[in-house]
């Protein structure tokens, strides 16, 4: 905790010194920019980021270990453990998912009745663009950072991470993004949603470039993340575990660590130049001087396309880790379904500008866009494939994680079939930017990752804690948050088709109806996570202890004790098969 | 599987396609159709609807019924049943199917889009210039400017696009088409009205504070008012 608060006034301090004394001489937006990075750095120092440097001068070996705190302590500060920073990850992401659901409960109230309520235009929009980029990077750090960490390691029966230390920044450096972020509703807001295109992103207030500053930590973040997945899978799996021993939410993780490495640089370099375009003057996307407004559209979806599947890869690995567990078979089609996530990898790459079909681009260009996108379902349909083999035959016990994954099955598929219908060019001239998408993207991204990531944290709850949580309310909030959610989502493709833009606050009066009904419906969602948030609180503190494999699961992390001690294994394992032998011998 | 269950699979997915069928039919889920393009659209989106929706049906029915069928229940035995892992035909099957029917919509796709774009001939020029936040239409023949967008019916109209400051949309639901309006660039966009009445033109891309607000009537003359209608616009 002491290192966290000297952290935080480290940081501070630096930025706000920085930027009174500088914003006299130089302009404020370029201010801004040097206060942010060096306030981050201040907090990294804070921290204790740095203390390997200091060891490594007074010449002390290894004296670390010793002195990083034990109990909650650990979770505030720049501790090396891949398990710590996963809680960590996963903690901070419903930190922001809490701001996200408010945000959206803001602008359901607002959408309630046609006209204006209580908000003005640029309230709004920024609540919506922060409910659209909080939910983004929930969707990003969750289940890579979060379960990810916790879980890939002691899946491949290693000790940790293969760059402890990289994994600590790649977290550490998200507190002061997340800050940066809420703090850009005082500095004037963003109006810009998620995609911040220019020349709206140039014009206007300083909250904008909260914005892109925070985005890009995030990026940078995201890469170190990436890279660290990448090394371990390939470098520290136990004894005997091939590629095709490993299980396959490892091969998902693996898969996103690939468009991480890969695409996340493009993104962050095209929000670096609109950041000059603000505060140094240059016009890279200021068609007025010489710039190009579409080449920005390119090089932002050249990542966020393949973001999505960064998001929706590792959502596959769990729904098919939690499937055989819970149907007592072999996952099926095992193999396939593995090349199937390369085979996403690759396609995601060509497939960005069906975001841009209506953007201006040349005619025939759209067609090949459109041929790609719709191929990605192949691949898809495999995962589809592998979920119902599985299930076949099986011998259902409907957990509360079955529950969820059961769910994510349904709900990935009204926003896969739906997905075929934004990839067409025809219809998507129609579809394009109207709530048709942000229904669509909503089944994939919540109904989804969302539900993806609670099947997950439900699975594996008891091996994190050690304690059992309350399987009633997880049941409860399964029901209602399954019901909420498609209550609230499956009349927005209605409303889309329908002429209903997306990012307006207001619409015209045939709608009301529809939208009423969507913003009632969208209470079930928010009790669902308020329950589901104290059942969490609730039973890590006080709930029934668990034993170590209350699930009877095969794979490598539930035969060591729940919580798992530190490194893990006493010895590291040798592994022989695959972990889904379920039903051919009794264990 | 057993002939039981392929027919019980194939009797309640086909129910469930004749539902959602129904149900969006009768809720109209397109609004009507006022351009010579806007068939060519709803044409594709038909055609994805009649793929997709039964997929939909048959694999909602094999969850549902495999729910039903396997459930373990009370016993938490770990009984032998089936141990199946994988099998080559039916993975074969699902990739080819899986790939013809995406070929297919994406040919489908390919055709509609050159029913909707192929024509390069219009009768007549608009330009359209949009800025933070409203639309002004300018008639080069006539040398007309109107805050309204008129438009003769029957007659293929080319509508020269242009932004004045950040990227706006061009969007008539009735139309069906959308084209974005960059800053220093002219973006081309041809149709034909088909159908007499008022629209609205709506902004739909964000493009700042007064975007929800950025609409401007549109309204689709008989060929013969059309050079009286737009006079009278004359401002």
């Amino acid at each position: 905790m002491f290192y966290f608060l000297r952290a935080l006034i480290f940081g501070l301090v630096t930025f706000s010194g920085i930027l009174f004394s500088l914003s006299y001489k130089i302009s404020l937006q370029a201010a801004m920019v040097l206060a942010y990075f060096s306030g981050n750095l201040a907090f990294l120092v804070g921290i204790g980021a740095v203390r390997c440097f200091k060891q490594w001068l007074y010449g002390e070996k290894d004296a670390e270990a010793h002195k990083e705190e034990t109990g909650w302590k650990r979770y505030f500060q720049f501790t090396l453990d891949h398990k710590v920073i996963g809680v960590q990850y996963l903690v901070t992401s419903f930190v922001i998912f809490t701001i996200a659901v408010t945000m959206a409960s803001i602008m359901r109230l607002e959408l309630a009745r046609p006209e204006m309520q209580f908000l003005s235009f640029e309230q709004y929009h920024t609540i919506m663009g922060m409910h659209g980029i909080s939910m983004i990077v929930v969707a990003l750090i969750a289940i890579l950072g979060g379960l990810g960490n916790y879980f890939v390691p002691i899946m491949i029966g290693t000790k940790d991470m293969a760059f402890p230390r990289l994994n600590a920044l790649s977290y550490w450096m998200l507190p002061p993004a997340v800050i940066l972020l809420v703090s850009s509703l005082f500095f004037g807001g963003f109006d810009f949603g998620w995609t911040a295109y220019p020349p709206l992103s140039v014009q206007g207030p300083l909250g904008k470039l909260s914005f892109l500053l925070a985005f890009i930590t995030v990026g940078f973040s995201s890469i170190f993340g990436g890279v660290n997945f990448m090394t371990t899978i390939l470098r520290l799996r136990a004894k005997g575990m091939d590629f095709f021993k490993l299980p396959i939410f490892v091969w998902s993780v693996f898969s996103a660590g690939i468009i991480v490495l890969l695409a996340t640089s493009v993104v962050a370099s095209s929000l670096i130049l609109v950041v000059f375009d603000r505060a140094m003057g240059t016009s890279f996307f200021d068609p007025s001087r010489g710039g190009n407004a579409l080449l920005y559209q390119h090089l932002f979806w050249f990542y966020s396309h393949p973001a999505v599947y960064i998001m929706i890869l590792p959502a596959f690995g769990i729904i098919l880790e939690i499937l055989p567990v819970y149907a007592r078979k072999p996952l099926f089609a095992y193999k396939i379904t593995a090349f199937s996530f390369i085979g996403i990898v690759i396609l995601s790459f060509v497939v960005w500008a069906h975001h841009i079909f209506t953007s201006g681009m040349w005619d025939l260009l759209t067609i090949p866009f459109m041929i790609t996108t719709e191929l990605i379902s192949v691949p898809t349909g495999v995962v589809f494939l592998s979920a119902l083999g599985t299930l076949w035959m099986g011998q259902i016990r409907l957990k509360v994680p079955m529950l969820f994954a059961l769910g994510f099955i349904f709900n990935f598929l009204i926003g896969g079939l739906t997905g075929i219908f934004n990839a067409d060019v025809p219809s998507d001239l129609h579809l394009h930017d109207t709530y048709f998408v942000v229904a669509h993207f909503h089944y994939t991204l919540f109904g989804g990752v969302i539900f993806g990531l609670f099947a997950g944290i439900y699975h594996w709850f008891p091996k994190i804690t050690g304690r059992m949580f309350n399987q009633t309310l997880g049941k409860i909030h399964f029901w209602l948050i399954f019901i909420g959610f498609n209550s609230t989502f499956l009349p927005m493709f209605w409303l889309g088709a329908r002429g209903m833009r997306r990012r307006v606050a207001d619409y015209p009066l045939e709608f009301g109806n529809v939208q009423l009904w969507v913003s009632l419906a969208a209470i079930l969602i928010i009790i669902g996570v308020i329950i589901f948030l104290y059942n969490m609180v609730q039973s890590s503190i006080k709930g029934t202890m668990a034993d170590s494999n209350p699930w009877q699961a095969h794979s490598l992390e539930w035969q060591i004790p729940s919580p798992p001690p530190k490194e893990n294994f006493e010895q590291l394992p040798e592994v022989k098969t695959l972990p889904y032998e379920y039903g051919k011998i009794s264990t | 599987m057993k002939v039981k269950d392929f027919l019980t699979l194939t009797f309640f997915s086909m129910g469930l396609t004749l539902i959602l069928w129904f149900l969006i039919t009768y809720t109209k889920i397109m609004p009507q159709a006022a351009s010579y393009e806007a068939k060519h659209v709803d044409g594709a989106f038909n055609a994805m609807l009649a793929v997709t929706v039964p997929i939909f049906a048959l694999v909602i029915t094999f969850v549902v019924y495999t729910l039903f069928r396997y459930s373990a229940g009370k016993d938490q035995s770990e009984g032998i049943k089936f141990y199946g892992s994988g099998n080559g035909i039916v993975e074969a099957a699902w990739i080819f199917l899986s790939l013809a029917l995406t070929l297919g919509l994406a040919a489908l796709g390919t055709k509609e889009l050159f029913a909707i774009r192929g024509n390069d001939q219009a009768d007549l020029n608009i330009q359209v210039k949009a800025s933070q936040f409203s639309w002004e239409f300018y008639y080069p023949e006539q040398n007309i400017f109107s805050p309204e967008l008129i438009l003769p019916e029957g007659k293929r109209v080319r509508l020269l696009l242009s932004s004045e400051d950040v990227v706006h949309s061009f969007w008539v639901p009735e139309f069906r088409l959308k084209q974005d309006l960059l800053p220093g660039k002219v973006v081309k966009l041809l149709f034909t009205p088909s159908k007499l009445g008022q629209y609205t033109l709506f902004c739909s891309e964000l493009c700042g504070s007064g975007h929800t607000t950025m609409t401007a009537p549109v309204r689709v003359v008989e060929k013969e008012q059309f050079a009286a209608s737009i006079k009278e616009q004359s401002w």
